[in-house]
């Protein structure tokens, strides 16, 4: 697929997060703009192995979605390719809807329950190392939100998966510097962030995470890669990217734009793109 | 020790056989029939689980001290097809955990087993972080959690082999050392809970260990012509409400002993079939103070310290009017 047309697509997500969000009255939009353009790289770039007709297909990759608070992206973005209708969006936080606030294995191509972060790494070096021991050939990827690195569990996962040589696991954080309350390096300092999972035994790429030429590099090799080691590729994001006023700003984690917001929010991801 | 005829509630020698022998004697003909059953521990050894990690090594593990990532791996492992068995102290697997538990075993219902070492106060002068005095209560409360207690090696082997065989999570929590067979080989332990004596005047509830005290408390009571019943609650959750309140229902008056804090355990299980029956049965909860014991002694000195001996125990239920 073009870069141009993954662009539009970034678009439509975006503007289908904005309205799920809207009309639920709730959600997180900041977290799941940063990640649209590392969702969409993933789905469309020819990166993940799937099968829309069936979701449980045994030879599919793993994605381990463990920022699953900004499950509004994924959501749109697995109903844009036909794993459920894209009417169930509108669904989104209502009684009775499939589509809750943070991702459920129950919705067709999600393939874990997340919400509590720091779960994703570890779950995703267990199928992973399933995978190892059965010599499926598979591919696990997870994405992690970078405030959920605060988890200690996530240091445990990552010293598990390099000592297991787990190099059939893709891990990618959505580096967007900023968590609920303030920006990461002023709560507790993360840099030299890359510099932390080489010391845990990782690969690691520091990539442009809204350049669709930037992720696909990145991920251009995943599934031949030439090494004993889990993969760490860190997006540099921007928090509420696609809408002028919410990027980099902290009120934009979970807050809904309403009023002269809202019609700027819209009409810029009518027009950008 | 003594083990008790089922049908006659009459009392026989039996011998003592390590649990954690029992546990994984079981677990490693499993595995060795199911190359997908693997044995994960947070450093934790056994003699018993020597055998199994160099009969078995692809399937065995040692995570290190990292109780929130074996967790988590399991879920992994489990999705991925593998059948994880965890094992570790009681404490450290159900508490430093205790949210990947709930998330990623429980609300995904994956076929997990955790398998506690050390039950109530089986640490004895290790002090608090090392007795699981909690643990039933905050593992009873999650939805899809499947607990074990057994109180001899048969049920031991039996529970291991019902958790590899169950499609959710369980918790099994297992004795350290020897305990005295209760049960033969072949019985049938679907119903979660068996009348080993029956008893006219009371009926005492126990699990785990606590269930040979009651089993000598109700000889002691029977010095003191009251008829004393033993229930062996050995599955925790779930419960046969219909079956246990039925059974329950027909006692005069009922005791609950065990191992754990007054809250959330046992005692507050019975409680809380029996509030729901129309003809209310007295019952007297016998468990451990809400408070960290930070007493030391070995658990025989703690269980007298705490009145969970035979002779206090005894004392308690003859002198509740």
């Amino acid at each position: 697929m073009e870069v141009c047309e993954m662009k539009e697509i970034a678009r439509r997500v975006r503007y289908q997060v904005l309205e799920m969000i809207v009309s639920a009255g709730k959600g997180h939009i900041g977290g799941s703009f940063s990640c649209t353009d590392i969702l969409i790289a993933l789905y469309h770039g020819g990166i993940l192995r799937f099968d829309v007709k069936n979701p449980k297909w045994s030879g599919r990759d793993r994605f381990i979605f463990s920022k699953g608070h900004s499950t509004e992206a994924l959501y749109a973005v697995l109903a844009n390719l036909g794993f459920f209708p894209v009417s169930e969006l509108c669904t989104y936080g209502k009684g009775g809807s499939i589509l809750g606030g943070h991702a459920d294995n129950k919705v067709p191509g999600i393939e874990v329950s997340t919400g509590s972060l720091g779960h994703g790494l570890g779950i995703a070096a267990g199928l992973a190392l399933a995978a190892k021991l059965d010599k499926k050939d598979y591919l696990t990827l997870a994405l992690l939100g970078d405030g959920e690195c605060y988890e200690g569990s996530i240091w445990e996962a990552a010293m598990f998966a390099a000592h297991h040589r787990l190099e059939n696991l893709v891990a990618i954080v959505d580096r967007n510097g900023q968590i609920t309350l303030d920006y990461t390096e002023e709560c507790n300092r993360f840099e030299p962030f890359d510099d932390k999972w080489r010391a845990f035994g990782w690969d690691v790429r520091v990539v442009d995470g809204h350049s669709f030429e930037a992720l696909l590099e990145a991920f251009m090799d995943v599934r031949a890669r030439n090494a004993q080691r889990p993969l760490m590729i860190i997006a540099k994001t921007v928090k509420g990217k696609g809408v002028s006023f919410m990027e980099g700003e902290l009120y934009w984690h979970h807050n809904v734009p309403k009023g002269d917001k809202l019609d700027t929010a819209r009409s810029e991801l009518a027009l950008n793109g | 020790m003594a083990k008790p005829d089922l049908t006659t509630g009459s009392v026989t020698s039996a011998p003592a056989l390590d649990m954690r022998d029992a546990c994984f004697e079981e677990l490693c003909q499993i595995a060795t029939a199911d190359r997908n059953v693997v044995v994960m521990t947070d450093d934790m050894g056994a003699f018993s689980l020597e055998k199994f990690e160099k009969d078995l090594a692809p399937q065995y593990f040692n995570m290190g001290i990292a109780e929130q990532n074996i967790v988590s791996v399991a879920a992994g492992l489990a999705l991925g097809g593998k059948r994880p068995f965890i094992y570790g102290i009681s404490t450290f697997v159900t508490m430093r955990c205790y949210e990947q538990i709930r998330v990623d075993l429980c609300c995904m219902n994956l076929p997990v087993t955790i398998i506690g070492s050390g039950a109530g106060y089986t640490y004895g002068s290790d002090g608090p972080t090392h007795h699981a005095t909690e643990d039933v209560a905050i593992m009873r409360a999650l939805p899809e959690m499947t607990i074990f207690n057994p109180s001899d090696p048969v049920l031991t082997a039996a529970m291991v082999r019902m958790a590899y065989k169950n499609s959710g999570p369980a918790y099994i929590r297992i004795e350290k050392g020897p305990l005295p067979c209760l049960y033969a080989e072949q019985h049938d332990f679907q119903r979660g809970f068996e009348v080993l004596r029956p008893g006219r005047d009371v009926v005492i509830v126990a699990t785990g260990v606590m269930v040979h005290s009651a089993l000598q408390v109700a000889e002691e009571l029977s010095n003191h012509s009251l008829d004393a019943g033993v229930v062996d609650l050995y599955r925790i959750k779930p419960i046969d409400e219909g079956a246990l309140s039925s059974s329950l229902g027909q006692a005069k008056r009922l005791i609950t002993i065990e191992e754990n804090s007054i809250i959330g355990g046992i005692g507050s299980l019975v409680a809380e079939i029996m509030a729901g029956r129309s003809r209310p049965v007295p019952l007297k909860r016998i468990a451990l103070p809400d408070r960290f014991c930070c007493e030391y002694g070995n658990r025989e000195w703690l269980h007298a310290y705490q009145g969970l001996d035979v002779k206090s125990l005894a004392k308690t239920i003859l002198e509740w009017k």
